[in-house]
């Protein structure tokens, strides 16, 4: 997926009017909260077989490093 | 745990549900009056309508009257029945066992066995393995299980995590000995390990009160006083239930769609065999990301019951069931509770021959008094004068 496409599917996954940006620091949207970050699970899990725990999320600032958090997956 | 069941059917089931409903959209002051968060609510989570009792209703008041309708519907003689199993977490009284008290109002038999089984969201399925394993034994040829639970009393409105999460509800299913090759399976897992992250924690003898000790009194009520503030700035009493959500999710994440795939080869049928997979209703996110890690396409795992009726614990299975269109194929339902323990268990049931029952407006059960009533009935019961 390229990053450009993440960005845009991110902003559905958090059902955030705004765009999101990647140096956007998470914890300063709104929207960032306990239902996002299962929705991000769950996006993850679907989309790019990655099953991520609960501790990388808790270790996650920028969108920047939730791309990372994909590897490969997003380009 | 696994195991195969045959010979044994579920003959009938009836769900009721409190009259009240709470509708999201007329909760706008929780949500800064904007109505694009609820939308935002509405579409990640599936919040939409809940059925709640009011604060005197017990779990075995709905639980009595989806039994009363069942009996009545399905003319059962209450005399027939062997065993009754009540699945309750907040019983009327912490002794005796809520099962006795609904043996007496149901008129059962002095030879019928009356037990409580204390699960949450995994609970009909838990009462249903144990009812299978009665029957299978040759004690018992007739069995009534009850579930019954009323979350939303206890909760703060304010508190936007779980009080348009949960509804309350009553259900009844008979179970049956029968000569047709009805088959059943099951798979349970228990991960006590996440045994903290739903849970009650002052609710029972570890928070004992001391009544040798006045200041104990005063603890008390000063801890019911408390409010704490969660990380997402919500107060709630430390007397109403503690979730870790994100626990809950991990748990629910890892171990729930493993359990379902291991099912199926244990029962040897994969996922295009199964009609619907009923999923407890945990809300729409969660059935949604099980059933599709579990391998289902979406239409398969219906999460109507939740949006309609709320997350109704032991009760969201049974309601899915009873929401399913009349004239889908019940043969093979795949059901899967998992919540409180931390447990998962999953069952795979025939239900082409049962009786399911439209789902039913909760009524009082005319026995049911009042909390003043039942203060001065106790009053002269401890005064002997009555």
């Amino acid at each position: 997926m390229k990053k450009e496409e993440f960005l845009t599917e991110l902003e559905d996954v958090l059902q955030r009017e705004e765009p999101c940006k990647e140096t956007d620091d998470l914890n300063s949207y709104e929207e960032w909260d306990s239902l996002s970050k299962m929705a991000i699970m769950a996006y993850y899990d679907k989309n790019f077989g990655i099953k991520l725990t609960l501790k990388e999320l808790k270790e996650v600032n920028t969108v920047t490093d939730l791309i990372n958090l994909a590897g490969d997956k997003i380009q | 745990m696994k195991a195969k069941f045959n010979n044994i059917k579920i003959s009938g089931l009836s769900v009721v549900v409190p009259e009240k409903e709470i509708n999201i959209y007329d909760e706008a002051q929780y949500y800064d009056n904007s109505v694009k968060k609820i939308d935002r609510m509405r579409k990640m989570v599936g919040f939409y309508k809940r059925r709640v009792c009011d604060y005197e209703t017990t779990p075995s008041d709905l639980a009595y009257d989806a039994a009363k309708n069942l009996i009545e519907k399905m003319v059962i003689d209450v005399k027939s029945i062997d065993i009754l199993l009540f699945v309750v977490q907040q019983p009327d009284y912490v002794n005796p066992a809520c099962a006795y008290f609904l043996h007496d109002k149901l008129g059962l038999s002095k030879n019928c066995l009356a037990i409580d089984i204390n699960q949450g969201c995994a609970g009909w399925v838990y009462g249903l393995f144990v009812a299978n394993q009665m029957i299978a034994s040759k004690t018992a040829k007739r069995i009534l299980l009850l579930n019954g639970d009323t979350p939303s009393p206890k909760i703060d409105l304010s508190n936007r995590t779980t009080a348009p999460l949960f509804g309350d509800a009553g259900c009844a299913t008979l179970i049956d000995y029968c000569e047709d090759n009805i088959e059943s399976y099951y798979n349970i897992e228990t991960q006590s390990s996440g045994f903290e992250a739903l849970i009650e924690p002052y609710s029972g003898t570890r928070f004992r009160l001391d009544v040798q000790n006045d200041n104990d009194f005063k603890l008390m009520s000063e801890l019911r006083e408390i409010r704490y503030a969660t990380p997402n700035g919500v107060c709630v009493s430390p007397f109403s239930g503690y979730m870790d959500g994100l626990a809950v999710f991990d748990f629910t994440m890892n171990v729930v769609p493993k359990n379902i795939k291991e099912l199926l080869k244990y029962s040897n049928n994969t996922q295009n065999d199964i009609g619907t997979l009923c999923l407890h209703q945990a809300n729409k996110q969660i059935v949604q990301t099980v059933g599709n890690a579990a391998g289902f396409n979406e239409e398969k795992v219906p999460y109507y019951a939740f949006e309609t009726y709320g997350n109704n614990t032991m009760c969201s299975i049974p309601t899915t069931i009873a929401t399913l269109d009349k004239n889908s194929s019940k043969e093979k339902l795949l059901c899967s509770g998992f919540g409180n323990g931390l447990v998962c268990a999953s069952a795979l049931l025939n239900l082409k021959d049962t009786k399911i029952l439209d789902i039913k407006t909760f009524e009082k059960p005319s026995y049911v008094k009042t909390r003043n009533e039942y203060i001065k009935y106790w009053e002269k019961k401890f005064k002997g004068e009555n």
